[in-house]
């Protein structure tokens, strides 16, 4: 009997993306939400209720705790009586355990339909994750799942082999740059080889979320947003970021060719009203080529982050060791949403390139003219795929043969223990 | 969620959202017990092809497995199956029902293909107990169901009753323990008045029940458990009691694996909070270090190595 | 506390207070070691008699004394199959966070549960009776959750068997 497929959980802060190895797409993608019933003082740490007695057999006590809903089904309950909803995952990292197993169990046996017992499982942490909780979701998939076998990857590693599907990748390579910017935070992660410089990683506290507020901000600056009914502001915001956004080359250029013809650029956005479904229209402008410039000029939104996104990628690779630098100018590689905008990596290409470019020339300048560099590669790596990229490069990962010979099984978890999991060991790369 | 569902999930969704809006699309993914499902478009982008692959398949085949999924649809099956698969559907998108509906039960009957598939034996062993019951005969043929490496399905119509027994393996100690519990509980609940009427359920470890005792190459070991279910004429004398009843007791090895998983979590998280407790209790016991902090002249902070 | 309990907890309680009599003491084998002398046992002067109380032939404690630390197994009741798994998991559960539980051993000593390990620095930076209070209502714990672990077990494959079966009847 031919093996079944691994199953791919990549569990993030704001979405989950599950599915099984070999597809291009995940097969659910849902929020990593959880509604359980219970009174909403209880705090998150609090114990799993006491099941009554046997004996008490007609009421159906005892199984509270089957009693949740999850993904989507979770956000529709939310104003349900009784019902709270949880977010088991802050930060990238596992919170709450409790609810995390719960949600895991659903996930399995409502979603996926699978016998746990007879798949391998991947699933992807955050850089910097402590062992510990390596070793805690070891102990949950192969204790209360009893699951076949378990690799645990590095979201940014994963990011590095989804790009190797683009046509310009020619060898597969674990070294390079990874961007990752979701809905809530944009990471600038080094890896060398499979394995991330943790030394190196940088935050942005700028992604998705933001940008949506900037676009909302504009619209209302403009007056537009009058005739739309103001729950539906967000929304109208992220759709307008999402399907009318690219990045410009120069800004005050992009200005002058919109203030010059306007009805060639401007566009309009056609809405509904989500509860009356009255219509409603608004022309969207400028928006267009600003929303994503905060990430290149982010002074234009927050006044307490200033750092523009290719300096940023800039100062981590020169914080890397000397011997990988030229690696990651080389290889940078874009994942998540936030990454999707129309002609981003260009841009950041264009941007970076001219700071290396300037730092060469004054080291040419102070040697005294006498050592010329050979000068240095940049490239930005975008692909079809960067949306779920994290999701796909795990996918991609583990349809390859060598998926099974590195994955910790469950005799060797019998063997000795969830300690197994610290060791972790990278494959697939040609290296 | 305590009773499991028997459509997939994914079939649904999928469907649903093609259904507006078609593309291409080439999917592979499984349901339990080892059913492998591809959904493709490998013409055009209006014509979805679902393929599925079940282990028992030949056996199901004889038990007239194809008959009921022609009945359920019909022209859907393809003539040419797809390679390495059992059985191929095309559902083309345009000829949805337009009813909002009665597309939906149209996808829906289409995400229990599987459940489908795997009701064959059991309406053929109705359909079987119906007519010795006529005759008066002894026994019908027992029918076995491989759905699994190393675990079956048996069922055997009788002129009064049809039996179903289930062997089911547990891989570990404690799923072994915890199974034998709830197995334990299936035999014990039908002193319950409100489920008297239920089927009844004789549970066996180790040792083969009766009726299967003369099968060749059953597993004799600590690990393997026999459940037998006895179905009397009112489990399926009506027809949709009897869909009912099919759909159900094909996923009971689901539905028990399924619940020593929730108790296993359920341990998990009382373990969690148990330890969180006692941890409380030591650190009760730790004394305060008193931390002041001392500084040089130059203003300096001197820390303990 | 159950009154039969009692009993046994206060002679494990007052074997335990005399037994925590620790101090620093360095290695008479190697040069500038100091080790718990009860685990490396390398000279035979430092390690004082070890001590069985058992309540019956399932429940007992072992404490093993030494100059500079104490070994205390727990061997706890055990009257089922389902007790046993359950106390095997509560128990492994619990040593896999050792880390935490600064005198927990990772390892049961041969022929019980559970051990605990405290040395000269854990008496110097913990207060006694303290510790010691953990230790008995640890012992006084984990049989009641043992028992209402499998108790809920119980419950729930009760119900789980009566929705199951509840959905032929409707």
């Amino acid at each position: 009997m031919s093996q079944l497929a691994p199953i791919i959980c990549d569990n993030g802060t704001g979405y989950s993306k599950i599915g099984f190895a070999g597809n291009s797409d995940p097969s659910f993608v849902f929020a990593t939400a959880i509604a359980t019933r219970g009174p909403s003082t209880q705090p998150t740490r609090g114990g799993p209720p006491i099941p009554a007695r046997p004996g008490n057999l007609a009421s159906k006590r005892g199984v509270e705790d089957l009693d949740f809903f999850i993904g989507d089904e979770a956000l529709a309950n939310a104003k349900t009586p009784g019902y709270n909803v949880h977010y088991p995952i802050r930060h990238g990292m596992i919170d709450n355990w409790d609810h995390m197993e719960r949600y895991w169990e659903q996930t399995i046996f409502k979603y996926l339909r699978a016998e746990p017992e007879d798949h391998y499982f991947l699933l992807t942490e955050p850089p910097l994750n402590p062992p510990e909780n390596r070793e805690q979701t070891a102990e949950i998939f192969f204790e209360s799942f009893n699951i076949k076998g378990l690799y645990i990857a590095v979201q940014a590693v994963l990011a590095l082999a989804a790009s190797w599907s683009s046509n310009r990748v020619t060898d597969r390579i674990l070294t390079g740059t990874v961007i990752d910017s979701g809905d809530g935070v944009t990471h600038v992660i080094p890896c060398a080889e499979g394995y991330v410089i943790g030394s190196a990683i940088k935050h942005i506290p700028i992604a998705g979320r933001d940008i949506s507020q900037f676009v909302l901000n504009l619209l209302r600056e403009r007056g537009e947003l009058a005739a739309v009914p103001s729950e539906d502001h967000l929304r109208v915001a992220s759709k307008v970021k999402e399907d009318y956004s690219y990045v410009c080359q120069d800004i005050v250029k992009e200005f002058r060719k919109y203030d010059a013809e306007p009805y060639k650029y401007f566009e309009r956005y056609d809405g509904e009203h989500s509860v009356t479904g009255k219509k409603y229209s608004i022309d969207v402008g400028y928006e267009r080529f600003l929303a994503p410039e905060i990430f290149f000029n982010p002074e234009i939104y927050s006044s307490d982050f200033l750092a523009p996104l290719p300096e940023i990628v800039d100062d981590v690779i020169q914080s890397s060791p000397i011997d990988v630098r030229r690696g990651l100018y080389k290889n940078i590689v874009l994942s998540g949403g936030s990454t999707m905008f129309q002609h981003f990596g260009q841009r950041l290409k264009r941007d970076l390139k001219q700071l290396v470019d300037r730092r060469l020339e004054a080291s040419v300048v102070s040697s005294g003219s006498t050592l010329k560099s050979s000068g240095v590669d940049v490239d930005v790596v975008s692909h079809k795929r960067q949306r779920y990229a994290v999701w796909f490069g795990g996918s991609l990962l583990a349809s390859l043969p060598e998926f099974y010979t590195s994955c910790h099984t469950k005799a060797q978890y019998d063997e000795i223990g969830p300690s197994i999991c610290r060791r972790y060991q990278i494959f697939g790369s040609a290296t | 969620m305590i009773l499991l569902e028997s459509h997939n999930v994914i079939i649904q969704t999928t469907l649903t959202d093609k259904a507006v809006k078609p593309s291409y699309l080439d999917v592979l993914f499984v349901d339990f017990d080892g059913v492998r499902f591809h959904l493709s478009t490998p013409e055009k982008k209006t014509v979805v092809q679902l393929s599925m692959n079940i282990r028992s398949w030949d056996e199901l085949a004889a038990y007239g497995a194809l008959d009921v999924l022609r009945r359920e649809y019909g022209s859907l099956i393809r003539a040419q199956t797809e390679p390495e698969y059992n059985i191929s559907l095309d559902i083309d998108l345009e000829q949805l029902p337009a009813n909002e509906a009665s597309r939906e039960a149209f996808i829906k009957s289409i995400s229990l293909l599987k459940r489908n598939a795997l009701a064959a034996p059991f309406e053929l062993a109705f359909r079987q107990q119906k007519t010795l019951e006529a005759s008066g005969s002894s026994l019908g043929d027992l029918m076995q169901i491989h759905y699994r490496d190393e675990e079956a399905i048996y069922v055997r119509a009788s002129p009064d009753r049809v039996t179903v027994i289930f062997s089911t393996i547990f891989r570990e100690e404690t799923d072994r323990i915890f199974g034998k519990v709830f197995l334990q509980e299936f035999v014990d609940a039908r002193r319950q008045p409100s489920i008297q009427n239920a089927p009844q359920v004789l549970y066996t470890n180790r040792d083969p029940p009766l009726e299967i005792r003369d099968v060749p190459g059953l597993r004799d070991s600590e690990d393997i458990g026999y459940v037998t279910f006895v179905l009397f004429p009112r489990h399926f004398a009506k027809p949709d009691v009897s869909y009912n009843t099919v759909s159900h007791i094909q996923l009971f090895r689901d539905y028990l694996h399924y619940h020593i998983k929730c108790s296993k979590a359920y341990m998990h998280s009382r373990m969690r909070h148990r330890v969180a407790e006692f941890q409380k209790i030591l650190n009760r016991a730790k004394t305060e270090v008193a931390t002041t902090e001392r500084k040089t002249v130059t203003g300096r902070t001197m820390v303990v190595r | 506390m159950s009154n039969v309990l009692r009993p046994y907890l206060s002679a494990v309680r007052s074997t335990l207070t005399a037994a925590l009599t620790l101090e620093s003491f360095s290695s008479q084998v190697v040069e500038r070691h100091n080790k718990p002398e009860v685990e490396a046992r390398g000279s035979k002067e430092v390690l004082l008699n070890p001590l069985t109380i058992s309540r019956n032939e399932n429940e007992r404690v072992l404490i093993e004394p030494s100059v500079n630390s104490i070994r205390m197994s727990i061997k706890i009741k055990q009257a089922d199959e389902i007790e046993r798994i359950l106390c095997h998991k509560f128990t492994r559960f619990m040593m896999q966070r050792a880390e935490s539980f600064v005198v927990l051993r990772r390892k049961p000593v041969p022929g019980y549960d559970i051990s605990f390990l405290i040395t000269n620095v854990h008496s110097e930076t913990m207060l006694k009776h303290k510790v010691v209070d953990f230790i008995i209502q640890f012992m006084e714990e984990v049989d009641r959750e043992i028992s209402e672990m499998k108790l809920s077990l119980n419950a729930r494959a009760r119900t789980v068997a009566e929705s199951y079966l509840t959905a032929f009847t409707s």
